[in-house]
């Protein structure tokens, strides 16, 4: 499958020195959500920046539908909409003249139609007339999605989209993203939320210190480095870890009424059978055992901890 | 080319102007009529013709020129520095259009709303003064040139700024002195040898002399030269944009 976006050795020096991207590489295919995950700082905004124009690249290139974002600019960037992190919008506009004032600038015929459905999706029609300026904070990012939408791209840039937005909110931006991903628009996510990350992507790379750490399909992500964690409710409280158990990556915890067994699920042996057995044989009895697996977020913080 | 692009900046920003019509015409206005009551009736009255012209009306091509010239600048100047400091520069950043297209947009349209202005006042002054334009195919091309020139001259100053105080710094400690001390309210001859000398590298003298021509046949410098120095203007203004985009200069990192 052709990348619809296929970043070479892309690297950033600021004026200042700053070295923002390492050298970066990384394809994204087409109609998929990818997540760009990564502490404050690591490169993201960066990243997207170049791919959309806003910021020269030092070295290196970015193709976007096949075209150069350099030499092909026209082109390449027909296909992207993007929407900022920060919330930048006019004040004194309406919302309707706001809208189409995007599609123009991107050289689109008007069709009031077109954007009267992209309104009506991101529930902002009631408020066509409106000046930008009564509008929420809420409202406010809808309308930088609907402006970002209206020249009808292909591949859409949302820079930390839920960032500072409350909790319902954010869930009605995920449900709208994916609604967005099931018309066919390729989306790039970038966010430090790692529940963002997998409530929404099908796609994860991890990114810090300018450099790509990692990219990997979700699952994939957290079966690879996914580790497992089983807890065992006892009978009787301990007081330490028995030492017959200490082979064991064994911790107290619930006030020596559980006992936490961390292990991997990659290894061919889990430990498991020999631990219940030991246990057995040392008279701790358990009423009951869960399991449970390690979260992106886990994951994340141990890769950027070995990235360090 | 992407001139629907062009043409959504040039209109977004006119409909801006359409908004604050209340404060970008009649301020103008007002001030204008204030320049005629004050140097046209109570001074002017007192002050023999120049030139076989009277004093009231001796001024109007220089007052056009002063509005003309500070017009043109703060709206261009305005008009791309705002959606920087808000940050929705993003958008034209983003977006498929070349920077002529960019420049056509924001320059012309603010070129566009100082010819109205320059109209408006001139109209103003027929309102005061006995005004006769000789030449006025000149006349126009003078509006049209001057207005564009320093919308040019704006757009750099508003992609330099970056604050509100640097903004204003240029028209008010440079332009303003430039254009007052450019034969707006004298002819050139009327000064000391030295000054007069000094004035010649004053470039707004060409541009009101030439302004005057076009009104009353008489001008401090000749016409071509006045023309020549406007162009030589123009293409300075052009290279500097031409420059900033090519480099990103305060535009792109």
């Amino acid at each position: 499958m052709h990348p619809i976006i296929s970043i070479r050795d892309l690297s950033k020096t600021y004026e200042s020195g700053f070295q923002a991207l390492k050298s970066v590489n990384l394809d994204i295919y087409k109609g998929e959500i990818f997540a760009l995950l990564g502490p404050n700082g690591a490169g993201k905004t960066t990243l997207i920046s170049i791919i959309c124009g806003l910021v020269n690249p030092s070295t290196g290139t970015v193709t976007a539908g096949g075209h150069d974002i350099m030499r092909d600019y026209r082109a390449a960037r027909e296909q992207i909409g993007l929407v900022p992190q920060e919330i930048t919008t006019d004040a004194f506009e309406s919302v309707w003249a706001n809208v189409n004032y995007s599609r123009g600038l991107f050289g689109k015929p008007k069709n009031h139609d077109f954007v009267e459905k992209v309104l009506r999706d991101l529930s902002l029609w009631d408020k066509k007339d409106s000046k930008i300026m009564t509008l929420s904070g809420g409202m406010k990012r809808r309308l930088l999605i609907a402006k970002a939408l209206a020249h009808e791209p292909d591949i859409l840039f949302l820079d930390e989209p839920t960032a500072g937005v409350d909790v319902e909110l954010r869930h009605d931006m995920w449900r709208l993203i994916r609604g967005l991903a099931e018309t066919g628009v390729t989306i790039i996510l970038t966010t430090h939320y790692i529940v963002e990350a997998e409530q929404m992507a099908e796609r994860v790379g991890v990114i810090n210190h300018g450099e790509i750490i990692l990219v990997e399909g979700k699952a994939e992500l957290m079966r690879k480095l996914g580790k497992k964690q089983l807890t065992l409710e006892l009978h009787a409280e301990l007081t330490a870890v028995p030492d017959g158990l200490a082979d064991f990556d064994l911790e107290l915890a619930g006030e020596g009424r559980k006992l936490v067994y961390t292990y991997d699920t990659q290894k061919e042996r889990t430990g498991i059978t020999r631990l219940l057995a030991e246990l057995n044989a040392q008279q701790i009895r358990f009423r009951d055992l869960s399991t449970s697996e390690s979260s992106l977020e886990e994951i994340f913080v141990s890769l950027v901890k070995r990235d360090a | 080319m992407n001139l629907r692009g062009a043409q959504a900046i040039y209109l977004y920003e006119m409909a801006r102007t359409g908004r604050t019509l209340l404060q970008s015409v009649l301020s103008p206005v007002i001030s204008t009529s204030l320049y005629f009551v004050v140097f046209g009736g109570a001074i002017g009255s007192r002050i023999v013709e120049i030139d076989g012209v009277s004093y009231g009306a001796f001024i109007v091509p220089g007052l056009l020129m002063l509005m003309l010239l500070m017009q043109s600048i703060s709206n261009a100047a305005f008009g791309i520095y705002f959606p920087k400091f808000v940050g929705t520069i993003f958008e034209v950043l983003s977006a498929p259009i070349s920077p002529f297209e960019i420049v056509l947009g924001y320059v012309g349209a603010a070129a566009t709303k100082s010819i109205i202005l320059g109209l408006i006042i001139l109209a103003t002054a027929w309102m005061f003064v006995d005004v006769r334009i000789e030449h006025p195919f000149m006349m126009i091309t003078f509006l049209v040139l001057t207005a564009v020139t320093f919308s040019l001259f704006g757009f750099i100053i508003g992609i330099w700024a970056d604050s509100f105080e640097k903004l204003q710094i240029v028209p008010l400690l440079i332009v303003t002195p430039l254009v007052f001390l450019g034969g707006s309210f004298y002819t050139i001859d009327m000064l000391p040898p030295f000054w007069q000398t000094v004035s010649l590298f004053n470039p707004v003298v060409y541009l009101i002399s030439g302004m005057r021509w076009s009104f009353y046949e008489n001008a401090d410098v000749s016409l071509w030269v006045s023309l020549s120095m406007t162009l030589v203007f123009l293409a300075l203004c052009l290279t500097a944009v031409w420059w900033i985009f090519r480099s990103g200069y305060r535009l792109k990192p």
